[in-house]
């Protein structure tokens, strides 16, 4: 057989295969659509509203009722009720009846007078998207409140031209994001997490089931054949990160900075490395079950360790090297250089040969044993 | 029953991959997972400044922003446009832009403005490097108040000053807040896969005609519950206090009864999907990849109050939402079995519901379709 031919051989009897095995094709199919949908939907908020907010307002003065009024109206916080006291609020807090309460303590009306009375705001560390977006939200209402208090209760009593605005202050954007929207940051880098996992998932089934049945046998690879076998992989997956893509920047209007098709080329070396890095598994091991459970831990953890959200030179050696070799972390780096940012030249090459790379390292050793694997019928049949 | 509790030691002991999911995974998983998040907090973000003003006041706010803990200077360059450039190759994740008329503005009276910009990919590292420069400006600011001061006389202070003041994880790590949740991810998944690996390959040995008595079945519950249980104990016994992630003193008794709430739900879980799968690997290829979304529809990193309401009803059908909100709350928070029932009667629920599926399938005789 010719090398093309065997390469469309290959393909044909692996598509003929999925046709027949409804749970394989269901790691194609409905089982992307789910997870990736689940994420899309989830998310599709973007930005946090009506967070619970206790008030405590021990003052009882026009502070505290404007304060009520201004969580009231402010688009991320809702006023979940008023307690006497910080015990009331904790137990609240911690049955998750409220994220936060702002306590107002007594003599906060005279003390404004003088100056920077203290506000406290009491958030739940232990749930940080909720914490983050409550003291943001807590910062603009004491902002908002103090400029009113100025003009008129301070200007009346302070002398006269003490009251003027501050010596210095920062007007601050989010680049690329202007809304800061979590939509934007987590569903365009969870959907590539999730399509990436399965993909290893997958091609690793499929490689390693023609070894745990012996049907090696009767197709007796050679490389193209190989190749022909991953391609109905690349191409479903290529088209589950078209549609990803598509969904966060057509429908929900993300639209992309840098170049749409440098970043869809990272999907594709992308999902070469971990082809490659899933043949080298199997060659390896010449077991399914122990390669599944290797990529649980080798592609399973990669979101924490893309160091996308949080900063990766902080982690533990070790977790640098093992970032490092995870294709998913340069296709982040790459996402926020081509999606988010337009990188130069050279920052989105970077990431994208670093892909390739890992993609020819594990590639060829990992044809080299599977081949030899595929030879060896000593080796199949293993559980 | 008790020859069934032994015999799924024995089977575990014997099966390579049943014995790394159940017993190694969550060893290793409880020094991999949390090496990513050694830093906790985040300091020395890298930032670009852009001193178009070179005043006194401009360059006494670049030193303050050098020594800010939460940023670290890595260029000053000559305007927005290379401040742009550095980070969108992603070498910077903020940029403090000090424009021509800031000295000037604040020696005469006015307010002086700088611009920040934060990078949009990197929204959590970009927030606080903004938080450093925030405070770094402020020091600048009340500088220049004294100087202002002896032309205008002392300004009048703002009204109120805010003070965050966190409870439960209280030195804000990011580390703190995700793994507490993910051990449960992680002890679930590990009972999940374990379990289902282990019924497909007896349903391979002995065929479709595979049936457990209820008392076997009740045996194999109990074994897997006593290893989700040793999971529970190995996590917040042992790897929460050895990385010194915030424990509370929740009454013991509490905790207790949570652990067994969470892993009954997740064996009877665990035993119900196990009935549908007829060979060995399957479960590994379908349930692995779940475990992303599980964490997410858990609601610590993506709050529920933002989630749509449908999602969150729906959520409640897998043991890690309300098992999540239950030992967290417990473990963290130092809340008490009272102030989490309704995640405990979810629990609870989930039990039965899984319980009473699991319970017919394998004592029915299983009829699973062939050559999956």
């Amino acid at each position: 057989m010719t090398r093309p031919a065997a390469f469309r051989a290959s393909m044909a009897r692996e598509w003929r295969f999925l046709a027949r095995s409804p749970w394989d094709l269901a790691l194609l199919t409905w089982l992307p659509l789910l997870l990736c949908g689940a994420i899309a939907w989830q998310l599709s908020d973007g930005v946090i509203r009506d967070l619970p907010v206790l008030l405590i307002d021990q003052d009882k003065t026009m502070i505290g009722r404007d304060l009520a009024i201004r969580i009231e109206a402010a688009p991320g916080l809702a006023l979940a009720g008023r307690v006497p006291d910080l015990a009331a609020a904790e137990e609240m807090i911690r049955a998750k009846r409220a994220q936060a309460a702002l306590l107002v303590p007594p003599d906060t009306a005279q003390r404004a007078l003088r100056g920077e009375a203290p506000l406290i705001l009491y958030f739940n560390a232990s749930y940080p998207a909720a914490a983050a977006a409550v003291q943001r939200e807590a910062g603009a209402i004491v902002d908002a409140a103090n400029a009113r208090l100025a003009t008129e209760w301070i200007a009346a009593i302070a002398a006269p031209g003490s009251v003027r605005p501050a010596p210095v202050r920062a007007v601050t954007a989010i680049a690329w994001n202007a809304p800061a929207s979590q939509e934007l940051q987590l569903v365009s880098l969870l959907h590539p997490a999730l399509l990436h996992l399965l993909f290893m998932l997958a091609v690793v089934s499929a490689f390693g089931r023609e070894l745990r049945d012996g049907s090696i046998r009767e197709w007796s690879p050679g490389v193209a054949a190989l190749a022909g076998k991953a391609a109905p992989y690349l191409a479903v997956f290529m088209g589950w990160g078209l549609l990803a893509t598509f969904w966060l920047s057509g429908v929900r209007g993300w639209q992309f900075a840098g170049s749409f098709t440098l970043f869809m080329a990272g999907y594709a070396a992308m999902y070469l490395a971990y082809l490659g890095v899933a043949v080298l598994l199997l060659g390896a091991t010449r077991t399914l079950s122990q390669s599944l459970s290797i990529t649980g831990l080798y592609a399973g953890a990669s979101f924490a360790f893309a160091g996308a959200i949080f900063p990766l030179e902080q982690a533990s050696a070790f977790a640098r090297v093992w970032a490092g070799a995870l294709p998913y972390t340069h296709f982040a780096r790459l996402l926020a250089r081509t999606w988010i940012a337009e990188g130069s030249a050279m920052a989105v090459a970077a990431p994208l040969l670093a892909m390739l790379g890992i993609a020819l390292v594990t590639a060829v050793p990992g044809a080299i044993l599977y081949l030899r694997a595929a030879r060896d019928p000593d080796s199949w049949g293993r559980r | 029953m008790w020859a069934a509790f032994r015999a799924l030691f024995a089977a575990i002991m014997t099966d390579r991959a049943a014995a790394l999911l159940l017993f190694a995974a969550p060893l290793i998983y409880a020094g991999f997972y949390p090496s990513a998040y050694t830093g906790e907090v985040v300091v020395r973000a890298p930032v670009v400044v852009v001193d178009q003003d070179r005043s006194a006041a401009s360059r006494d706010l670049v030193i303050r922003v050098g020594a800010a803990q939460q940023t670290e200077l890595v260029a000053s360059l000559p305007d927005i446009a290379a401040a742009e450039s550095w980070m969108a190759d992603g070498q910077a994740v903020a940029a403090l832009i000090i424009p021509e008329s800031f000295g000037g503005d604040i020696a005469s009276g006015k307010t002086g403005t700088v611009v920040l910009i934060g990078h949009g990919a990197y929204l959590l590292r970009a927030s606080s490097a903004l938080t450093g420069i925030g405070v770094a400006l402020g020091r600048t600011g009340r500088e220049a108040a004294r100087e202002q001061a002896r032309a205008a006389g002392p300004p009048a202070p703002p009204a109120l000053a805010l003070q965050p003041r966190p409870l439960f994880n209280t030195r804000e790590g990011y580390g703190a807040a995700v793994f507490p949740g993910v051990a449960f991810v992680i002890i679930h998944q590990s009972l999940l896969l374990g379990l289902a690996l282990l019924a497909g390959t007896a349903r391979e040995r002995i065929g479709p005609d595979l049936r457990l008595t209820r008392r076997q079945l009740a045996g194999i519950a109990l074994a897997a519950s006593f290893i989700g249980l040793l999971d529970v104990g190995w996590f917040v016994g042992m790897v929460f206090w050895w990385h010194d992630y915030p424990r509370a003193a929740a009454p013991l008794l509490d905790v207790a009864i949570g652990a067994i709430l969470f892993v009954a739900a997740t064996v009877a879980a665990a035993l119900a999907l196990a009935s549908i799968f007829p060979t060995r690997e399957r479960p590994l290829q379908l349930v692995l990849p779940i475990s992303l979304p599980l964490f997410f529809l858990a609601g610590l990193s993506w709050p529920a109050e933002a989630t749509p309401t449908v999602l969150v009803a729906l959520a409640r059908l897998f043991p890690t939402t309300s098992g999540l909100e239950l030992m967290v709350g417990l473990n963290q928070m130092g809340g008490s079995l009272k102030d989490y029932w309704h995640a405990a009667l979810n629990l609870g629920l989930l039990t039965l519901l899984f319980g009473i599926f699991a319970t017919r399938r394998w004592t029915s005789g299983l009829d699973v379709e062939r050559g999956g």
